[in-house]
């Protein structure tokens, strides 16, 4: 079972993702934000992140800038309410990105494209 | 083949023996160019990396205007090397290898490469280029903001067929300029894919390729500024730097077979230079809508039979549709393209036609493709451009089984 680690700001967020991934059946956890983020995946070892860009205290594009300097490879989709991040090339170092909907369709065949992808190695 | 068989001629004023990094240019006629590039390329070395022991290497094609004078000349407090192929021996790729087996001669612990007639190389670029080397990644790729027309051939084939294969997004996978570790200079002289066409310009995307198919860590940095050449470039290149490009990147198909065939979707790969504030707006470009559509018409004169020997019927006949259409509502579904360019492969390596005639053949089907692209972003910002590539690649990447069944 993949471990999906969902970072986001909004409470209802948080759980709104966590009842529907569980549903797919993935392990779920949670975290509020940015602080000892790079410890939580050290010590919980996720197999995907999914990452609020805009949270109150932090920035996900450079929290995602610092992932993937410590984690090379851990697929980390970027979850917004809004698309102008885009205009930052940081946000390509991103596996995926998704617009912040109730719908979570979209989020889900991205989650599964990203742990599925293979460099053949 | 010899390693040093292209090297004819090599002029070392300052006897240099041993340098740690290697700054390589490598020119044909750029005797009124190469001086920025040297210069910042010296500065850049100096500013950046100035405990370490540096040469900046001009790798010729025996120009005879002036070049080797022109780099040799330009003021500078780092050593310079001219490097040159015999006369008659044409190529960037012979250029690069040279410089290789150079570096490898003088112990380099990393090689960086720069283009002969960039006119927006700054120190910067060196920086930019080398650092990840020293942070121990084995290949640097760049990354500009490029105007939305430039690099047609790396967004409409390299870029998405590289991806799709490979499962690697190297965004510039021909950018031209770029850095490379030394542990990767053995695999580059010794690999039995080099051909004449690699020793064109089919040289950057084979790098790149090796370098990802080596499994090393690799990298794209921003270099800073915009890719600014001096003089105007055609937005589709050549008959024969396109075939060299593509034949490479079929040929590279054919030599890792094994290994694309259980790549599935793709990952980014890590970037650096993040944090390098406001990025200049590059210059504009103009699409001449009615020529390139009138080479696309063109193409079927010469090439219907061609393509209705190896090209599925469902997509001849879209083709045949396409070519149907007004240049006002002209458009190339991009799954049409990915499948084509699948078919194309497979003709490639099944040798269904000949295969010179094959890769000019894609011309015009690529121009076809490029005016569809132009037509489609004509009012998308640069970076609603690249979203429209970025969703052109996943179209590859989920065509990818149509490929499988084609090999």
């Amino acid at each position: 079972m993949a471990k999906i680690l969902v970072v986001d700001d909004e409470e209802h967020i948080r759980l709104l993702y966590s009842e529907e991934l569980k549903e797919e059946g993935y392990d779920v956890i949670t975290a509020e934000g940015g602080h000892g983020l790079l410890e939580r995946i050290e010590k919980d070892k996720p197999d995907l992140v999914v990452l609020d860009i805009k949270m109150v205290d932090y920035d996900g594009l450079d929290l995602l800038q610092d992932i993937r300097n410590k984690f090379y490879d851990l697929p980390v989709i970027l979850s917004t309410a809004y698309d102008t991040f885009k205009e930052d090339m940081k946000s390509i170092a991103a596996d995926f990105y998704v617009v912040k909907s109730f719908d979570l369709t979209e989020l889900k065949k991205k989650i599964q494209m990203a742990l599925e992808a293979s460099d053949g190695s | 083949m010899n390693d040093t068989s292209m090297l004819a001629f090599e002029e070392n004023p300052e006897q240099v023996e041993q340098a740690d990094w290697v700054v390589g240019i490598p020119s044909h006629n750029n005797a009124a160019s190469i001086t920025h590039p040297t210069a910042q390329a010296a500065k850049g070395l100096l500013d950046y990396f100035g405990d370490k022991n540096s040469v900046v290497i001009n790798c010729d094609n025996h120009s005879e205007d002036g070049t080797k004078e022109a780099f040799l000349q330009t003021p500078s407090e780092v050593p310079k090397i001219y490097l040159s192929t015999p006369p008659g021996v044409v190529g960037r790729g012979y250029n690069l290898r040279n410089l290789i087996v150079k570096a490898v001669e003088l112990q380099a612990q990393a090689v960086i490469v720069l283009d002969a007639d960039v006119e927006s190389i700054t120190p910067q670029w060196i920086k930019n280029l080398g650092e990840p080397i020293s942070a121990g990644f084995g290949f640097v790729a760049p990354l500009y903001v490029r105007h939305k027309y430039d690099g047609a051939v790396a967004n409409g084939i390299v870029y998405p067929l590289t991806r799709a294969l490979y499962g690697r997004r190297v965004r510039q996978p021909i950018g031209g300029d770029f850095a490379f570790a030394a542990n990767l200079a053995e695999t580059y002289l010794n690999h039995p894919s080099w051909n004449d066409m690699v020793g064109q310009f089919g040289v950057d995307i084979w790098m790149t390729t090796l370098a990802i198919c080596q499994g090393i860590p690799i990298c794209q940095s921003f270099v800073g500024k915009p890719k600014i050449y001096q003089n105007d470039r055609n937005i589709v290149p050549s008959g024969p730097v396109f075939s060299q490009v593509v034949g490479t990147l079929l040929n590279l198909m054919i030599h890792f077979q094994d290994l694309w065939g259980r790549v599935k979707w793709s990952k980014p790969t890590a970037i650096y230079g993040f944090g390098m504030g406001e990025v200049e707006t590059p210059t504009s470009l103009d699409i001449e809508d009615d020529e390139l559509h009138q080479v696309f018409i063109q193409g079927f004169v010469q090439y219907k039979q061609l393509w209705e020997s190896f090209l599925e019927n469902n997509i001849y006949n879209k083709l045949d549709e396409i070519r149907e259409l007004p240049l006002a509502h002209f458009s190339f579904p991009s799954e049409i393209w990915a499948r084509i360019l699948y078919s194309y492969s497979a003709a490639y390596k099944n040798e269904v036609v000949e295969r010179e005639s094959l890769l000019q053949s894609l011309v015009p089907l690529f121009v076809g493709k490029t005016l569809s692209y132009a037509k489609k972003t004509e009012r998308m910002s640069i970076q609603q451009a690249e979203e429209y590539i970025e969703n052109e690649c996943m179209i590859f990447e989920e065509a990818k089984p149509y490929l499988l069944n084609k090999w």
